[in-house]
């Protein structure tokens, strides 16, 4: 049952459009998929409500991700190789404590988690990764 | 109560049926020695002070808001006072230090365990990525005159343990790990008074066997010689808002209020307040009538803010009235430049504006009610430069922007208010009549 210490490289943010299948399956979800004109969103949903949300370009690349359900998605799953940017990009924090949420703004990656017990939510993405036409503000 | 104990059975049943596993409380029985509602009334008010908290001005946060919990033995009258324990109306569950209990140790309280005779354990993630590790203890709980029996609480640091990596969602940042000191923590415990529409810090969650996999879980056993790994939970068990355990009347909510303070802030322990017990329960806690109701929605948060025009509704724009955070998460410093906003330079994520900016908000209730919020922010450099711990005028970055951002309304809300948080299930549970102009609150409310 407790495999998750050894999450394997399933890398989604960044990664290309196949990564969402494997995804689908880690949070043994419903996958529902609405296309725009520059974008199309595929929505996994889980049986305790979790909601995640991938952000596909033309390109085939995740380009953002949100959640929302009663516990924090797992974040190495949902961000691959871009969750080292929020262990190194944060600095110690004085003065005041967020214990409602972390958020990490650089050039290359966005993130917000924020929540409460029973309920949290988040948004990630890559401006790079963002196809010209489209605003960081769909990542919602 | 009535509602509590309800939900407790039907839980506990279904509970055994599904998955085979019953914790039990191996404590006595609840010989409660407290006042019950045909005797003369609790005393209801515990005391609040603001400030840096046990570390200090060099180590502490500002606006760190703390009383003093009575922890007990079960059924016992070997009792122990722990201070500065941090009064948090954005979480649910009482949570002490084991550095905390010396006269009365965590050794000495009752003990959760499965049928195999392991010892429930929970796991807390928090927003910033720190998290609460260590044995749900049952202890008889005491704030002011009143009393929860049995009730179960999380001992924070008091196992050996590794902590499960399922708990931890979000990779721990550098810095930051298990607050079971009160170096880490800045306090000694954590007194989770927190809505959310019911007392439970997990609640229907962690009772399905179908949820045990997903990251972010909780609850865990750990067997000898085995790796930890989630079990569920019955809700009796499980982290609980002492105040809907009271023996007394006074167990739908609670009423903060703490006095108005200068722009400049209020130097380090000079402010003080009432935790005052239920609401609509006693004379001192009477819902005042100039109060407005806002009823929370199915996610504990007020349904809907409008600012400058724009309306920012829940989930998406989420928001709590929150006296564990320590400063006025609004929005974010990219929608705010136009008013004069900006980001600290030496500190990213607090707003230091070249002069006060005043902000009026709306908030709509989900009983239809919709009343203004009225506060300031000041630049955050100068108020730190005054070496004062309580400020009315601190804020900083909830998100990045419109599509991410939350209302985190921390202690600076609350200075020059009385906030009524009611937090049970039901339709105003155990007030005598309901309040002016509300007409349902199903998940609890928010009143100021």
């Amino acid at each position: 049952m407790l495999t998750l210490g050894t999450v394997p490289a399933w890398a989604v943010l960044g990664q290309y459009e196949s990564s969402v299948s494997v995804d689908q399956q880690y949070l043994r979800s419903e996958d529902r998929v609405q296309a725009f004109q520059a974008y199309k969103v595929h929505q996994l949903t889980t049986a305790n409500g979790t909601i995640v949300r991938e952000y596909i370009s033309p390109q085939g690349l995740v380009f953002g991700v949100t959640w929302q359900g009663p516990f924090m998605p797992n974040m190495q799953q949902l961000l691959g190789s871009y969750v080292t940017n929020l262990q190194t990009a944060l600095p110690a924090q004085t003065h005041v404590r967020h214990l409602r949420g972390l958020t990490v703004k650089t050039n290359d990656f966005v993130f917000v988690n924020s929540g409460h017990m029973r309920f949290w939510k988040g948004s990630a993405y890559v401006p790079s990764l963002i196809p010209s036409n489209v605003s960081a503000e769909v990542v919602r | 109560m009535t509602l509590r104990n309800a939900s407790k059975a039907t839980l506990g049943r279904f509970l055994a049926l599904v998955t085979g596993l019953i914790f039990l409380g191996s404590c006595g029985g609840s010989s409660s020695s407290s006042s019950s509602t045909s005797t003369p009334a609790a005393n209801n008010t515990a005391a609040l002070t603001v400030g840096f908290g046990p570390l200090g001005a060099a180590g502490g946060y500002v606006n760190g808001i703390f009383t003093s919990v009575t922890v007990c033995a079960p059924g016992t009258s070997n009792c122990e006072t722990v201070d500065n324990v941090l009064v948090d109306t954005g979480s649910a569950g009482l949570r002490i230090l084991n550095s905390a209990l010396t006269t009365v140790p965590a050794s000495s309280l009752g003990t959760i365990t499965d049928s195999n005779g392991d010892q429930l354990q929970e796991c807390v993630q928090y927003g910033d990525t720190s998290y609460s590790w260590g044995p749900m203890l049952v202890a008889d709980v005491e704030l002011a005159g009143e009393k929860a029996s049995s009730l179960p609480i999380q001992v924070i640091g008091d196992n050996s343990f590794a902590v499960p990596s399922q708990c931890l969602a979000t990779p721990v940042l550098f810095g930051y790990g298990n607050d079971d000191t009160v170096a880490a923590l800045g306090a000694n415990g954590i007194l989770g008074l927190g809505a959310f529409g019911y007392p439970l810090d997990c609640g229907s969650y962690c009772t399905s066997s179908s949820d045990l996999t997903q990251s972010g879980y909780p609850y865990y056993v750990c067997p000898t010689g085995q790796a930890c790994s989630a079990t569920t939970v019955p809700t009796q068990d499980q982290a609980t808002n002492p105040v809907a355990a009271f023996s007394s009347a006074d167990n739908n909510g609670v009423l903060v209020t703490l006095p108005s303070i200068p722009a400049l802030g209020a130097a380090n322990g000079t402010v003080s307040g009432s935790l005052i017990f239920g609401i609509g329960t006693q004379t001192d806690n009477a819902l005042a009538t100039t109060a407005t109701v806002y009823a929370l929605d199915e996610y504990g948060d007020i349904p809907a803010f409008t600012y400058n025009g724009v309306s920012y509704t829940s989930p998406t724009n989420w928001s709590v009235l929150d006296t564990g955070s320590n400063s006025l998460e609004f929005l974010d410093a990219n929608t705010l430049a136009s008013v004069g906003i900006i980001e600290c330079a030496d500190a990213p994520g607090l707003y230091c504006p070249t002069s006060t900016i005043p902000f009026t908000v709306t908030a709509s209730g989900a009983n239809s009610t919709s009343g203004t919020i009225m506060f300031s922010i000041m630049n955050a450099d100068t108020l730190f430069n005054t070496n004062n711990a309580a400020f009315n005028d601190l804020g900083g970055d909830s998100g990045t922007s419109p599509a991410n951002d939350f209302f985190d309304f921390g202690l600076p809300f609350f200075f020059g208010r009385s906030v009524y948080i009611e937090m049970m299930p039901g339709v105003f549970a155990g007030e005598s009549s309901a309040p002016s102009g509300a007409t349902s609150a199903t998940y609890g409310y928010y009143a100021f």
